[in-house]
């Protein structure tokens, strides 16, 4: 009788959670057939009234009865779960997304850090000296001595009362790495120099340069050129020559202006390079021998070279940056954008 | 310096273009930073002679013109030209609208007539301005290409002739070559010869006139004597007395020499010693020999000698100057004739009456000169050359050079000659290995060609095995080395020729530098955190020192800034940040900086040079201290992306000029302080004019990088369950979170694995804390828990005095 009466429930709640359409009914279902005043759960109870050999017979069956009943009204819960709650939860996913802000280089450090990455990956070491600067290594080690016309005071700022200026070029760091490390090496020394100079939209007083200077027995201008077209090709991602011009620095003697082919035109000549083919970009040379002895080495013993870039002349190349002041502007509509 | 190319090609005999000249001369000898055509073509345009000029009915600022151009045929240029005859009267002159103030009758001028182009561009039309009708235009020197100067229309020489045209008025098209000589070649280049030298070596041709065989007239002057006082300030004087000197305008030729380089002609006596300057490099001087005289003795004398101390001397300029012990001067044994080598004296100047001249050809010690001028700060074409020290043998050539100039314009007779020159400067030698020359080049050039070249700059060298000995003429002041023979060789021959060659040296790794890359990782991650990052100036001004509470410390100073506001070399990166800050605000709402940067102050008598890191933080809305507390969160992300997280890191309060005085916290790890995150003090962020709270944190690089940990360390995964319980209390206003954390955590012992703020009330001084504990060997039983918990509420009640919710 039992039996039956567990199978005819069973029967009529298949029946009953096929109409099921929403969680409120499935709830209403489940208090009918699971809860605790349920007709189910009345023969759960009254299980314990009947005789054993009847237990064992109907016992397992309800229980499982019961088991199977909860599976089906779980599964049935998050099946109507899933597709109410799906649909009610449809966004608009073009409003904007969750503001997380991203920072933003100055642009001389990206240009720097592919500069070093490129200089490191060609076994230059990176080397550093200070910024307030001895007039020796400023001056005296690069063969400026004390009464040479680049010492005037429109070209370089001094510290009051001190030996010590502000650097005007990245060569101040030659004679110290000089001083501590012998021959061969190759280093780049990128870092702040300033000169006393009005600004204006492409002079500042404060900027930023590299040094590379490689030095041997045997390094020698062809040497210089190989190195630079290999770096400048790397760098702007293109087919780079090489070009020099007669120059004059204390330090390097001989000394050449530098230029490259126009990364625009290629050097056929363009507006970026006023028709020319090439882009001037700083000086170079083969070490004076001074600066060698004033570095504590023997007089023609070794040879090298050396040159100055500017990291504005080039970010200002690759990003088509019109005025030099940006960069220490602080201004982030500009900073924002790399 | 500017440079005539007709004189250059006169001298070195070139047969190219001036602007393949140029091309050459910057790809071996010198940059060209300008190339100007000196007389166009012009076409269209012509001489004029204003006849009447009236003012424009409509127009204030408008004049018209009657202008006789003799007949001049303007150009035809088709379409759209009106004949001439409808102009009013052509036979009268031509009328023509003109804006400029500077014209008056009788005035030549150029007249652009209709259907000329002119070099910048403008085509002339006949036209009506302003309702009346023009036929021309008259030019201001700009719109004829001659220069920038638009001030006011050109007014040509009154002998210019009417209906001539322009280009005939100014003669054979010459082109001015503006060249940068660099202090090594200012000795000998900064003349026409010099640069003439330089473009017959290149095209391998001879100077047909020998300046280098000059030789001063053994003439001596009975008029003249020359005492020379000091002879280090003054290695050599020439002076010469010339005669029966006629003083009139130079000859045509001359002036427009003169006038391409950019000097303007005064006499045949004074266009003589520019124009030997111009050639030569060598600055002269002429003294009225009358003027001169010593009115003591009747003697000429000169004597030259330092200046006594508190001197006086009036310039030609008419400015009176003060000397000192270091300037030199030319006297005549008396009062001071001019400063040596700079300017000459007012009173002793040539003058129309002038009939016997005393020249001077003298040699000045460079860096002397270089002090007195810019001392003085006075700068002229003679000091110009004289500050980058020119060979005295040089002033006997020009001394003949300008006796034979004024024997022709000034029909002048030489009187005699005095030299003073004790110490002869005689070429040297350099001696040249060859094999160096290649090795440094990089090239392979043979004997015969160095030869070639170095003979073709007037060195001669001798030959022996393996090197060449080569003599140095005493104009070439730069040669002193080898290297600088290798330069002249490199550059005549053409750097161009040298190919690109691989370094010998074994590539070895790089040597990493570890602070570069050490900045290179703060700033990414910065970056990644919402900041962007500033570059200041490394500078500030006295105020910014005194505002941000950097006043104590003792700032380097800069003798020569730019401005007052960059009078201090930074010894903090606050104060520039805190400009970038308020600078900001102007365009943004909220917003988070960075610099990292070095700061430099002495100590101990020396630069002392830091590295630091500052961040700023300004929120849209700070309610709480909430961009305090957002940097401090953006200050642990930092350290934990360096792997400094946990214990190793705390806060604590402390002091600071430029902070909020109860919003501030020292950062450490391993309990050193490495810097300090802070909210601005208001006094300060009111002082630069910013309305909004900063939070801002301030990092000693060096300091960081020295507790760095040079490697992250795994720490195996606890295999056993943690357990999470929660106190809330109400906390005395005196006790601090730090506090209960840290109590919390002795308490606790090895059982806690973490405590976190999960609650917080500031208004009811209220807060619950999370604490959640676990043991690295076993499952937590509850009664251990609840042991643990009993003893830290305990002791959070006792120590702290804290009221625990139950």
């Amino acid at each position: 009788m039992t039996t039956q009466k567990i199978a005819g429930l069973k029967k009529q709640f298949l029946e009953e959670i096929e109409k099921v359409t929403t969680v409120d009914a499935l709830f209403e279902l489940e208090k009918k057939y699971a809860g605790r005043k349920s007709e189910f759960n009345e023969i759960l109870k009254n299980l314990k009234n009947l005789t054993p050999s009847e237990r064992q017979a109907i016992g397992p069956l309800a229980n499982n009865t019961k088991n199977e009943i909860a599976a089906l009204i779980e599964a049935k819960r998050q099946a109507l779960s899933g597709q109410q709650n799906l649909a009610e939860e449809k966004i608009d996913v073009t409003l904007p997304g969750q503001k997380q802000n991203i920072g933003h280089l100055n642009p001389i450090s990206i240009v720097r850090a592919e500069i070093e990455d490129i200089f490191t990956g060609m076994g230059f070491e990176i080397a550093d000296g200070p910024e307030v600067e001895t007039d020796f290594y400023n001056f005296d080690a690069l063969n400026i001595p004390a009464d040479h016309p680049a010492r005037d005071m429109q070209d370089t700022f001094f510290v009051k009362g001190e030996n010590l200026t502000m650097r005007s070029q990245t060569s101040a760091v030659q004679a110290r790495y000089m001083q501590l490390h012998k021959p061969p090496f190759r280093i780049i020394a990128p870092g702040k120099v300033f000169r006393n100079e009005a600004t204006d939209a492409t002079h500042e007083h404060t900027f930023y340069q590299f040094e590379a200077l490689v030095v041997g027995e045997k390094v020698n201008v062809g040497n210089l050129k190989h190195v630079a077209e290999v770096f400048f090709s790397e760098f702007f991602q293109t087919d780079v020559k090489v070009r020099l011009r007669p120059s004059y620095f204390p330090f390097t003697e001989p000394s050449f202006e530098f230029d490259i082919t126009c990364t625009m035109c290629g050097g056929t000549g363009c507006k970026g390079c006023r028709g020319g083919g090439w882009l001037e970009l700083g000086g170079a040379g083969m070490v004076n021998q001074n600066v060698f002895v004033a570095a504590g080495y023997p007089r023609n013993k070794y040879q090298g070279f050396a040159w100055g870039f500017g990291f504005e002349r080039l970010a200002m190349m690759k990003y088509k940056i019109d005025d030099v002041r940006l960069f220490h502007s602080g201004d982030l509509r500009f900073i924002k954008q790399f | 310096m500017k440079y005539s190319y007709n004189w250059l090609k006169e001298l070195s005999g070139t047969k190219l273009s001036p602007e393949k000249a140029a091309d050459v001369l910057t790809m071996h000898a010198f940059e060209l930073e300008g190339l100007e055509k000196a007389g166009q073509e012009f076409e269209g345009v012509a001489v004029g002679k204003i006849l009447e000029v009236k003012k424009h009915p409509n127009a204030d600022k408008l004049q018209i013109a009657r202008v006789d151009v003799g007949g001049a045929q303007p150009l035809r240029t088709g379409y759209g030209t009106p004949p001439l005859s409808t102009g009013e009267g052509d036979k009268d002159g031509l009328l023509i609208v003109c804006g400029a103030p500077n014209i008056a009758v009788g005035q030549k001028v150029p007249v652009a007539l209709v259907g000329a182009k002119l070099p910048n561009g403008t085509e002339i039309k006949a036209t009506e301005i302003r309702g009346e009708k023009s036929f021309g235009m008259l030019c201001a020197k700009d719109e004829l290409g001659l220069g920038e100067d638009h001030s006011g229309i050109l007014i040509l020489d009154k002998s210019a002739k009417v209906g001539q045209p322009l280009a005939q008025y100014f003669g054979e098209a010459d082109t001015v070559f503006e060249i940068k000589v660099l202090p090594d070649r200012a000795h000998d280049a900064m003349s026409h010869v010099g640069v003439a030298r330089e473009m017959a070596a290149l095209e391998g041709k001879k100077f047909d006139y020998d300046f280098d065989e000059l030789k001063l007239s053994a003439k001596k002057s009975k008029k003249l004597s020359v005492v020379i006082k000091d002879k280090k300030l003054c290695p050599r004087y020439i002076g010469t007395v010339m005669e029966n000197v006629e003083i009139k305008p130079s000859p045509e030729w001359m002036q427009d020499r003169l006038k391409t380089c950019g000097i303007k002609a005064i006499n045949n006596v004074v266009d003589a010693t520019n124009y030997v300057m111009l050639e030569l490099g060598q600055p002269m001087h002429a003294f009225d020999a009358e003027q001169i005289q010593n009115h003591k003795n009747k003697k000429t004398e000169i004597v030259v000698r330092r200046a006594k101390d508190k001197e006086k001397l009036v310039l030609l300029d008419d400015s009176e100057i003060i000397l000192d012990e270091n300037d030199l001067l030319i006297t005549n044994g008396e009062t001071p004739l001019a400063l040596a080598g700079i300017m000459g004296g007012k009173d002793s100047g040539i003058n129309e009456n002038t009939k016997t001249i005393v020249l001077e050809a003298a040699n000045f010690h460079a860096i002397n000169i270089r002090k007195s001028r810019s001392r003085l700060n006075i700068k002229t074409e003679s000091s110009d050359r004289f500050e980058k020290d020119i060979d005295p043998n040089l002033a006997e050539k020009a001394m003949v050079r300008i006796i034979e100039i004024l024997e022709h314009t000034a029909n002048a007779k030489l009187e005699g000659v005095v030299d003073i020159y004790p110490n002869k400067i005689k070429p040297w030698k350099i001696k040249l290995d060859l094999e160096y020359v290649n090795s440094l080049l990089g090239e392979n050039v043979t004997q015969k060609e160095i030869v070639k070249i170095l003979n073709s700059i007037n060195i001669h060298p001798t030959v022996q095995p393996n090197k060449v000995v080569c003599e140095i003429p005493t104009y070439r002041i730069d040669l002193k080395t080898q290297e600088d023979l290798i330069e002249e060789i490199g550059r005549l021959r053409g750097y161009e020729k040298i190919q690109p060659q691989a370094l010998l040296e074994p590539v070895e790794p790089a040597k990493k530098n570890e602070q570069v890359f050490f900045e290179r990782q703060l700033k990414n991650t910065l970056a990644n955190f919402g900041f962007d990052e500033m570059y200041n100036y490394s500078f500030y001004s006295n105020r910014d020192a005194e505002i941000c509470g950097l006043g104590g410390i003792k700032h380097y100073e800069i003798a020569n800034p730019m401005n007052p506001d960059q009078e201090l070399v930074r010894a903090s990166l606050i104060p520039n940040l805190l400009k970038n800050v308020r600078q900001n605000l102007k365009h943004f709402e909220s917003f988070n900086l960075f610099e990292i940067g070095r700061v430099y102050y002495p100590q101990n008598n020396q630069a002392e040079e830091k590295r630091m890191l500052v961040a700023a933080s300004v929120l849209e809305k700070d309610k709480d201290a909430d961009s305090f507390y957002s940097m401090k969160s953006a200050v642990e992300n930092l350290l934990e992306s360096l792997g400094i997280k946990g214990v190793a890191v705390s806060f604590a309060e402390t002091k600071s000029a430029v902070a909020h005085p109860g919003r501030v916290a020292e950062v450490k790890i391993y309990n050193h302080a490495v810097g300090m995150i802070s909210e601005v003090n208001p006094a300060v962020l009111a002082k630069y004019k910013i309305t909004k709270r900063v939070a801002m944190a301030e990092i000693d690089l060096e300091k960081l990088l020295a507790v760095l940990p040079k490697t992250k360390k795994y720490h195996p995964i606890n295999k056993f369950p943690s357990l999470t319980r929660d106190i809330s209390m109400i906390v005395p206003e005196t006790v601090t979170y730090g506090e209960i954390e840290k109590l919390t955590k002795k308490i606790g012992g090895q059982l806690i694995d973490s405590v976190s703020l999960f609650d917080f009330f500031k208004a009811k001084q209220s807060l619950a804390i999370r604490i959640t504990l676990a043991a690295k060997d076993k499952t937590l039983e509850s009664v251990e828990v609840e042991k643990v918990m009993e003893k830290i509420i305990s002791s959070l009640e006792k120590e702290l005095k804290v009221e625990v919710r139950k």
